[in-house]
């Protein structure tokens, strides 16, 4: 059986058409808060109004998800998924690709969330071993500073005593030259006495039988001046030996006292080393290993920073 | 109010997984625009849901304090989901995963609210029933509404706090077995 026709009420159709033009056009330049209310009587009427609304609906719930889902995507909130029920075709295929790509997003972010975690403990652990090897190294120098102080008061004793040394030697070889003078003027003495006793000896031997008893004396004078330059020289032989050894002392304990002195610049030079110079631009090693643990420092701070 | 006069049954409704309820409001509730599955899932003609208050739908089931955290949200003009139970103008109750956002017009200011209802699954349904069984109870110890959105605002943050998850977290942890 045919349905009856519609009766067709022109001006309720010409309303019905303006109203849901409006609609369409606010919606084309982007205001999805339009809808068509309710128009005319016919049932045709109630049916376009339902399905343009209901077109506008999904395209606003798709909006209003891709919106929404893109901005918590961005803001690391990545439980905000894109809600694809209540959208078909190419509403969900499209919304299905925009999850995809959260997904992906959210992969990366962790990823990233990863390395940066992995970075921090890295500083950690960077800071902490460089920490260690500073302290160590300042330690290790204090103690090196003050082993090298000790090594340098010790030369500087040892200099000492040896320069001391040195004078005793010298004063002795002092001595050595004024026994040779006390032995010289013993000698002239006992040249001079021989020459008396020869004398002597020729008097009494013209004196005959009386002079027979000096002669003996005469003789026994030579005898004396003789012994007296043998063991004159004897001594002088012993004082040469004196003088010999003092000579020697003397060059040894000038060498000894020249490599101490050598040894005293070596340990001033590990002691500069060490503690850096006061007027020099070099740094101690105290101070490298301080300015090692700043500059880490300062590095790790960036890369925690980062 | 009509909220006032319908009974709820005990019957539960339900709409289609393809189904989307949608309502609009202005700014201060007022409903401006529902669809038609909106309509027929609440028992509505649309001369009686157009410049009715929102809560013409509430169900005495609902927390205060969740209607509370809803229009806080949306007052700082941000998205919110809740598991939500509606009361049909026939007594009959459904449950949606709504979706609530603010409409903004070209200046960026608020010109209303727009809803979007999707189904939950069984699972989603059960887990907020649960839930919001442990507000209510909170919040029936205390007569005056504002004691009672307190109490029940307590123990929703305490419940979150256990679990270490926000709101929006917990909203979505839920929905992670929903249907699609």
């Amino acid at each position: 059986m045919k349905a009856k026709p519609e009766t067709v009420d022109t001006a309720a159709l010409d309303q019905a058409v303006r109203l849901v033009t409006d609609v369409c056009e606010r919606a084309l330049s982007g205001d999805l808060e339009a809808r068509v209310p309710v128009i005319g009587g016919s049932e045709r009427a109630a049916r376009i109004r339902t399905a343009i609304n209901g077109l506008l609906d999904h395209v606003d719930a798709f909006v209003r998800e891709a919106g929404a889902a893109s901005a918590a995507a961005s803001e690391g909130r990545f439980h905000r998924r894109f809600l694809t029920q209540g959208l078909d075709g190419a509403y969900r295929a499209a919304a299905e690709q925009i999850t995809h790509s959260n997904q992906v997003m959210s992969r990366t972010a962790a990823q990233f969330a990863e390395a940066a975690r992995q970075r921090q403990a890295l500083a950690d652990e960077l800071e902490s071993a460089v920490l260690t090897v500073s302290e160590q190294v300042a330690t290790a120098a204090t103690e090196m500073g003050r082993s090298a102080n000790g090594l340098a008061d010790f030369a500087r004793v040892a200099v000492n005593d040896a320069e001391r040394g040195l004078g005793t030697v010298s004063s002795l070889r002092t001595s050595s030259d004024e026994i040779r003078h006390a032995v010289d003027l013993i000698n002239q003495v006992a040249a001079q006495t021989r020459l008396l006793a020869l004398n002597a000896t020729i008097e009494a031997a013209r004196a005959g039988s009386a002079g027979r008893g000096f002669g003996v004396v005469a003789n026994e004078v030579k005898n004396l001046a003789n012994e007296t330059s043998s063991s004159s020289e004897q001594i002088m032989n012993q004082v040469n030996t004196v003088q010999q050894s003092a000579a020697d002392a003397i060059a040894v304990l000038e060498a000894v006292t020249n490599r101490i002195r050598e040894m005293s610049e070596l340990v001033e030079g590990i002691a500069l080393a060490v503690d850096g110079g006061q007027h020099t631009e070099n740094a101690g090693l105290s101070q490298l290993a301080e300015v090692l643990r700043a500059e880490v420092s300062r590095f790790v701070t960036t890369i925690r920073d980062s | 109010m009509k909220t006032t006069r319908v009974r709820p049954t005990g019957r539960e409704r339900t709409f289609s997984d393809g189904e989307l309820i949608v309502t609009k409001t202005d700014p201060r509730g007022a409903i401006t625009y529902a669809n038609d599955v909106f309509l027929r899932i609440s028992a509505l003609d649309e001369d009686d849901a157009l410049g009715q208050p929102h809560n013409l739908i509430r169900h005495p089931d609902m927390p205060r304090a969740v209607f509370k955290l809803l229009w806080d949200t949306l007052k700082d003009r941000r998205e919110i989901f809740a598991y939500v139970v509606n009361l049909a103008a026939d007594g009959a109750h459904y449950w949606v995963f709504a979706h609530v956002t603010p409409s903004f017009d070209d200046s960026g200011r608020v010109v209303g609210y727009h809803s979007n209802r999707r189904v939950p699954s069984r699972d989603a349904i059960a887990a907020a029933d649960d839930l919001y069984r442990v507000l209510r109870a909170a919040e029936s110890r205390h007569p005056r509404a504002q004691d009672a959105v307190a109490a029940g605002h307590a123990t929703l943050q305490q419940v979150l706090a256990e679990r270490g998850r926000t709101y929006d977290e917990l909203v979505w942890d839920l929905s992670a077995g929903g249907t699609r």
